[in-house]
Formats: structure tokens, C-alpha cells, sequence
């Protein structure tokens, strides 16, 4: 039984949590950039939080399902049809043989994730079924997922219906405050330099993707060339390139960088970077460590709430 | 930030973002510095190897991803401190030499008259000079598989190119500021392209994706098109 993908849509690809222990040979992690959502989509059908799912990107796919299963949409809202009627996310959704999933317009956030209750038919590679974007490996035929593509799915049940609670709900304004802390060369920046990127606000600009997200405001200025050397870059590190403007790296990114960083996104925030897109509003603020690490246990600990784990 | 007098090397401890710590050695990047990174990120990886999700070496430092849930910044910090503080013996890593046959040839060289030009060479010079060196790797990153090469001669120095080129095709040779690389993957990039080699530096198939680790050293083969396309043959065959 397959997934018919009659419109692929911008850029669907298959994502779970990504491959770890390979930056060290360049191999960024990938995975799902907005990795709450995708454990919440994969919790609906009865999946395992880290299964592959599709990721999907402010355009999206009209599926064609060749056989009954349970799907559940989480992320980004859009307008949702099967057989053109609403349908919603954040619940489960039962499939019919040979309905048609349409998604339209797209309300809040920038990416959806599509689970399933059978599993896909995907090898990993690497330990991760995850789609590498810039290195063309891994997912679906080591690509995004392109029109007419049929998605082979085996061995589901059925789950039951199921609804996200009402705590662990999540909605996306536009106009996002993102907690950060320290990064290798924060304090090679002047006192000046670091209250102007705390207080300003940032607008995103169209280039942002799976690898990183520009930003633009006021620019940064430097006096002298800042002594840096290439290190070690992680997701969500916000550098500050010649032209003064903030770009914050993400999960297909780089892993050694060369311009200096200013301040790091925090773990607990770094799946909102994958709802931005061109237009949304930015500000940053300083958090401590400790506050950095309680507030992604308390994430850890909502989920385990609804997961019963 | 720690500054250790007992060992054999001045070092800092810093922040890279809540959940990754990078340690930064205090001297220039040399054969000899990445051969203390070798050893000490494998003492860090034989010591505590479940505490860590990623480990980054570079020229002059470690970086080290951790799990948040599983380990306090200030415990694992604690714990680099006490490896970094002990007396570590250097790395008996067994260098390989990789020789790599580039093909210079115009057709895959679409920057090479450019180089020699800026260099005041001819484009014979330019490719018996590049060829005549021995590489040592430092690291890896940028793109999967990308090598960061120490060596090359300051007379092929050249300032990277004003305008990125959109597509470079796997496996260009490129020389961009004091560096020389090969692109493991098509990508967009800023280097002269000098030459193309048909070796595949990068194979995700394989579990050890990349050609070489830090430390192996790399020479450079001029070959000519006619064996360009026979060992690309010969690659594309064993990798279907």
C-alpha cells in the first residue's frame, strides 16, 4: 500500500529526530526542525516520539492514500481537506481508501509534520531515516519528496482517536521572543554591540531554511576584525557575518563556522525556528544556564505527562 | 574559565550555547596542536563517552554537544577539567597517506588561468606546485566529508572570489585565501576551482561516510581526462 503524492508540494521531505555523532566528518544532524511537533503528531498514532514522519513546508501536498490507516498533522496550521472537508490538526484523523488529503493555505507557523500509524518503507542511513537536503542522502530516494512520487507504508493498525491536550498545544504568532545564552566569542562583543541585538527587533528574511535563518535589522557593526577561529557550530547559533546581520544556524547547517557568534538559542526554543518565515518578528533576550535547562525539563516533563511515560 | 598549569598545554573552558561547551587551546594551529586534539578528544570519548551526543575538533579546539536532560553544563565541565588535567600520553594514530589523482585539465579547471594569473605563474607552475606538497588533514566540516587541509604553498595563496559560483560539481579541487579543499558534495562556494577528482570523498553508505580523518595526509596525483573518466566509471559501477 502506498502514498500517492499527486502534488508534492515546496519542500516535503522525511524527517525523525536526525543522526548524531557524525559532525565531527561535517554530517549536520538534520531531523525534523520543529522536533516538538513531530513527537507530538507521532504520539497521536500510537507511534514511538522519534518515528519518520513528513515534513512540510509552507506549501504543501495534496496525498492520494491507497489503503485505511490513521494520520495525525501537527506545526504549522494550515487548511486541511480530506475529500474536501476540514479536517484539523493536532488529532487524529481516520483514513479511507483512496481519500484525498489536500492541504491549502497556510495560516500559522511555516512546517507541518504528517504521521502515520503504519510504518514507512525507508532504510536508514547512518542511524537516521532523516533526508540530508544539502548532501542528498537518506529519507525518500535521498531527495525531497517530488510530484507523482508513491511512498510505500507496511505493517499498521488503526489507533484510536486521540486528541493533543489542551497544555501541550502550541500556536505560532509571528512575533516570537527567543531565550539565549552564551556562545564561544559573546564576549568579544562590545557592551554597545551586545545591547543593540537585545533590544532591536529582527524580521526574517526569505532566506531561511532546513540550513539556517537570515535575519535583518540594524546592522552590527565591527571597528576591528574580531579574532576568531573556525570552531565547532551548533544549532541555533546566531553569528554575525561581515554585513552585520544575524544568521541563525540550524539543523542542516554547518559544523565548523567562521564568523563570530553573539548569543546561542536555547535548546527549549529551538523548535519554534523551524515555524519562522520570511515577515515574522524577532526580539532576543539573555536567560541563564539554569533557567535554559529548567525550562527544557519542563517540556521534557509535559510530554512525559502526555505521552504516560 | 580555567587556565591549567599542570598540563602540557594552556587551555579554556566556554560556552557554545546551553547545551555544547567548546575548549579552546591557547597556541596556533600546528601538526603538533592536532595532535593533542586527536588524543584528548579520544580520552574525552573513552571517559565519558554516554555523555556526549557530538564532539567537533577543529584547528585549536573541542567542541562537545551534550544532552541537556542527561548532564548539568557544570558537571560535564568539571569532568573536561580533570581529563584536561591529567598527564595524556600523545595519540599513536597511524597517519595514511590518501593520494588523490586530480584531473587540471581545462574542462574541470574553470579558475585555473585566473589563480596563475593572480599568482604570476603559469598554469604548469600552479598544478606542479600544488601537487608537489604533502597535505596534513586538520578537520572536518563545512560540508560532509570537506577535509581542512594544512600546507599549502604561499605562492598559490588567492583571495576567494568576490561573487560565489551557484554550482560547483563534486569533487572540485579549489584553492580560496591559504586554503586548498576539495568540495565533497555540488554546493555553492567562493574558491578557484583548480581541478576535479573523480575519487567520491564523501559515500553516506558507507559507516565511515568520509575519505579521512584528522591527521592523514593527502597528496595531490595530476591525471589526465581519458583516466578522469575511467576511474569515474569505475566509482560509479562499485557504488550501484
Amino acid at each position: 500500500m502506498s502514498l500517492h503524492f499527486i502534488k508534492a508540494g515546496l519542500q516535503t521531505s522525511i524527517q525523525d529526530l536526525g543522526r548524531h555523532g557524525l559532525m565531527h566528518q561535517g554530517i549536520s544532524n538534520s531531523g525534523a526542525m520543529d522536533s516538538n511537533s513531530i513527537k507530538l503528531a507521532n504520539w497521536l498514532v500510537g507511534k514511538p516520539i522519534e518515528s519518520p514522519v513528513i515534513e512540510v513546508t509552507l506549501i504543501g501536498p495534496i496525498i492520494r492514500f491507497e489503503g485505511p490507516m490513521t494520520i495525525a498533522i501537527c506545526g504549522a496550521q494550515f487548511e486541511l481537506y480530506l475529500n474536501g472537508d476540514l479536517v484539523f490538526n493536532d488529532e487524529t484523523i481516520q483514513i479511507k481508501k483512496d481519500d484525498v488529503l489536500e492541504f491549502d493555505r497556510i495560516r500559522q507557523g511555516a512546517r507541518a509534520y504528517i504521521a502515520f500509524s503504519g510504518d514507512l518503507q525507508l532504510t536508514p542511513i547512518l542511524g537516521s531515516c532523516s533526508t540530508h537536503l544539502t548532501a542528498k542522502f537518506g529519507g525518500f530516494n535521498n531527495r525531497q519528496i517530488n510530484d507523482k512520487d508513491r511512498l510505500e507504508i507496511t505493517s499498521f493498525t488503526l489507533s484510536s482517536n486521540k486528541k493533543i491536550p489542551a497544555i501541550n498545544e502550541v500556536t505560532y504568532s509571528g512575533n516570537y521572543l527567543l531565550r539565549c545564552t552564551h556562545s564561544v566569542e559573546s564576549e568579544q562583543f562590545s557592551q554597545q554591540q551586545s545591547k543593540q541585538f537585545f533590544s532591536q527587533r529582527y524580521q526574517v528574511t526569505p532566506e531561511c531554511n532546513r540550513m539556517g535563518i537570515k535575519l535583518t535589522g540594524k546592522p552590527i557593526t565591527f571597528k576591528e576584525k574580531p579574532d576568531i577561529t573556525s570552531c565547532g557550530l551548533t544549532q541555533g547559533s546566531i553569528q554575525i557575518p561581515p554585513s552585520g546581520q544575524a544568521i541563525i544556524s540550524s539543523v542542516d547547517g554547518q559544523t565548523i563556522g567562521g564568523y563570530p557568534r553573539i548569543a546561542n538559542v536555547i535548546s527549549a526554543d529551538l523548535p519554534i525556528l523551524g515555524q519562522l518565515k520570511a515577515g515574522d518578528q524577532l526580539n532576543f533576550t539573555l536567560v541563564t544556564q539554569s533557567l535554559a535547562e529548567k525550562m527544557l525539563a519542563e517540556i521534557q516533563i509535559l510530554q512525559n505527562k502526555m505521552t504516560g511515560s | 574559565m580555567n587556565v591549567a598549569d599542570s598540563c602540557s598545554f594552556s587551555y579554556k573552558i566556554v560556552d557554545n550555547g546551553d547545551a555544547a561547551l567548546t575548549i579552546i587551546f591557547d597556541e596556533p594551529s600546528s601538526e603538533i596542536l592536532t595532535r593533542k586534539i586527536v588524543t584528548v578528544q579520544q580520552k574525552i570519548k573513552d571517559s565519558s563517552g554516554d555523555d556526549f551526543l557530538d564532539i567537533i575538533p577543529a584547528y585549536q579546539s573541542i567542541t562537545i554537544l551534550f544532552d541537556l536532560l542527561k548532564i548539568s553544563k557544570d558537571n560535564l565541565k568539571k569532568k573536561l577539567s580533570d581529563i584536561l588535567n591529567q598527564s595524556i600520553e600523545p595519540s599513536n594514530y597511524q597517519s595514511k597517506l590518501l593520494e588523490i589523482p586530480v584531473c587540471y585539465e581545462s574542462e574541470y579547471a574553470l579558475d585555473l588561468s585566473e589563480l596563475a594569473r593572480h599568482c604570476q605563474m603559469s598554469e604548469r607552475q600552479v598544478i606542479a606546485t600544488h601537487t608537489s606538497e604533502m597535505y596534513l588533514v586538520h578537520m572536518l566540516g563545512f560540508l560532509p566529508g570537506f577535509l581542512y587541509l594544512g600546507g599549502l604553498s604561499s605562492r598559490l595563496y588567492c583571495p576567494r572570489k568576490n561573487n560565489p559560483t551557484a554550482r560547483i560539481p563534486a569533487g572540485s579541487v579549489g584553492i580560496g585565501g591559504e586554503q586548498t579543499g576539495i568540495y565533497p558534495v555540488e554546493s555553492p562556494g567562493g574558491w578557484h576551482i583548480i581541478g576535479c577528482t573523480p575519487t567520491p570523498m564523501f559515500d553516506p553508505t558507507r559507516d565511515n561516510p568520509a575519505i579521512a580523518s584528522p591527521l592523514d595526509r593527502v597528496k595531490f596525483i595530476a591525471i589526465g581526462q581519458s583516466e578522469f573518466l575511467k576511474l569515474q566509471k569505475k566509482y560509479e559501477e562499485t557504488t550501484q
